[in-house]
């Protein structure tokens, strides 16, 4: 009996990962946050693949589809990860699999560095009544890890981090700072009020 | 595994009463019990426990494909993992405990279902859904040229009870004034109106946003304020002209009491030797030692005193004087 039910967990994470592709999609879909323009949208699902009308073909060994749209895609400058944990050998780990993935991606790597450990102690007392005296001492010790990437595109960014993120070992946690970079706003181009000299000077006059 | 929870279900059947499923087991149950002798204690009134056999890692081949073993995350399992390896603490004189039934490597999260082959199959898998850099954006120069605003914005992931961090709303825009279109008095009235979120070394204004309850609102809000600030720097009201010398940002030498001084020194000391008036002090004004002396003076109280600005002085003040 347990040579089976091993089996059958094997499989059914194994069908979270690697055939759960579109599954992924979804997921991601659901949990987009800043994201507001996506050049590849993830179909929902594999089996009904006619619904969909898009510009590439359907591959039957694939049982997801990409839609490439038009929408521009965010350009970020930099995303920087910085984990957070309390065993520094983990974080050793997680960081040799995240700069692993990005060179298999095609991601540049920026810096990637150890910021100085937090150490958080505090002192109580040992008893729970009177002998003031005696007292016990705990720290929390924080390890830091940061890796910073350049040059992302949005959905790139996406991939990359939803991959970090579902593989992020338990009792560590992670920052994600994007800075993503826009063009001017067409409204800020030029001033308005050389358009409309008239309508704006009596305005101002009646406010002040 | 099987054992175990087919165990705690008899158990729980003798206590409650017969499971439907498990009828057959029970009969078992007192059957085995009539046989078993006193030296069976632990598994006593149980059925006799089947033995463990060898573990799976001495049947593993090592060229076997190692993602099938550990495809997801999982804790340790000293009997799938073919690597002798210790941890704990040493007893004394001795070395860290085996791995059979050693609790501190199941604690610990593994990386054994994120080896650099199975790494490569998923980065193969998630290819597809990439895109590529703009190779015209090469160099921060070009990306800053076409794409001058910035918009800087943290995400949180951590374990508790909710999934929610209120830092997450933040929003910081960075935009280098010189990218927008400003004229001097338009940049001159928006270095007032910004105040301390603009940082002189450089050039780049710093909006942070954090008064909405959701990142989508702030990024709005800290656009509108751009917005705002660009239209109305460019606007003139009719209080602006009371501007005085105090409010001035940089010094201007023009109608200042240094240049009344060095006229009025000029004319004492009779340089041109013709009549006073205001054809002395126009032609003065033109001499070349006079406008080196002007140049000294507003370098000096533009950018602070330094070893190059007070020999420029000194300079100055020779040719002028005559010294």
């Amino acid at each position: 009996m347990a040579a089976p039910m091993a089996v059958s967990r094997d499989i059914c994470s194994l069908a979270r990962i690697f055939v759960g592709i579109s599954q992924l999609g979804t997921r991601g879909l659901s949990a987009c946050r800043s994201h507001r323009k996506c050049n590849i949208i993830r179909s929902h699902l594999p089996l009904t693949s006619s619904t969909f009308f898009h510009t590439g073909a359907v591959f039957s060994s694939t049982p997801s589809s990409i839609t490439v749209t038009d929408e521009p895609d965010t350009l970020f400058q930099k995303v920087s990860v910085l984990v957070k944990g309390h065993d520094r050998a983990v974080l050793d780990s997680y960081e040799f699999f995240a700069t692993m993935t990005a060179k298999e991606l095609g991601i540049t790597l920026g810096k990637v560095f150890e910021p100085p450990k937090d150490i958080d102690r505090f002192t109580l007392l040992k008893s729970i009544h009177i002998f003031k005296k005696h007292r016990v001492q705990y720290e929390m010790r924080t390890h830091y890890r940061c890796i910073e990437l350049s040059h992302v595109t949005g959905c790139t960014a996406q991939v990359y981090l939803e991959y970090i993120q579902r593989n992020l070992p338990e009792g560590v946690a992670m920052e994600v700072s994007k800075t993503a970079m826009e063009k001017v706003p067409d409204h800020i181009l030029q001033p308005i009020w050389n358009d409309k000299p008239t309508d704006n000077k009596p305005s101002q006059s009646e406010q002040s | 595994m099987a054992a175990h929870t087919s165990k705690a279900f008899l158990s729980l059947g003798r206590i409650t009463g017969p499971v439907l499923g498990l009828h057959s087991s029970l009969n078992r149950v007192t059957y085995a019990t009539g046989l078993s002798g006193k030296a069976d204690f632990p598994n006593r009134g149980k059925k006799p426990r089947r033995d463990a056999g060898k573990p799976r890692t001495e049947k593993m081949a090592v060229d076997q494909d190692w993602t099938a073993v550990y495809p997801a995350a999982a804790p340790f399992r000293p009997g799938s993992v073919p690597i002798p390896v210790r941890m704990g603490y040493p007893v004394k004189g001795g070395v860290p405990p085996e791995k059979n039934g050693n609790l501190e490597l199941i604690k610990i999260p593994n990386f054994l279902h994120l080896t650099p082959a199975a790494i490569k199959k998923h980065c193969e898998a998630l290819k597809p859904f990439c895109t590529e850099w703009p190779s015209a954006l090469d160099t921060h120069g070009k990306c800053d040229e076409h794409f001058p605003i910035k918009m800087e914005s943290t995400d949180y992931v951590s374990a508790g009870t909710s999934l929610r961090n209120p830092s997450a709303r933040i929003v910081h825009l960075k935009v280098k004034l010189s990218s927008l279109n400003l004229d001097d008095h338009a940049r001159k009235k928006m270095l007032k109106l910004v105040g301390e979120r603009y940082c002189k070394d450089t050039d780049v204004l710093t909006i942070r946003t954090d008064s909405c309850p959701l990142k989508q609102q702030n990024y709005d809000y800290a656009l509108y304020l751009l917005t705002v600030l660009y239209h109305e720097s460019w606007k003139t009201e009719a209080w602006e002209a009371e501007k005085t010398v105090a409010d001035m940002e940089e010094y201007s030498w023009e109608d200042s009491p240094s240049q009344k001084n060095i006229l009025d020194t000029l004319v004492r000391m009779k340089v041109a030797g013709e009549g006073e008036g205001e054809e002395l002090r126009q032609e003065l004004l033109g001499r070349r030692e006079v406008q080196d002396y002007k140049d000294s003076v507003t370098r000096l109280k533009n950018e602070g005193e330094s070893e190059n600005t007070m020999l420029q002085y000194r300079e100055a003040v020779k040719k002028v004087l005559n010294l």
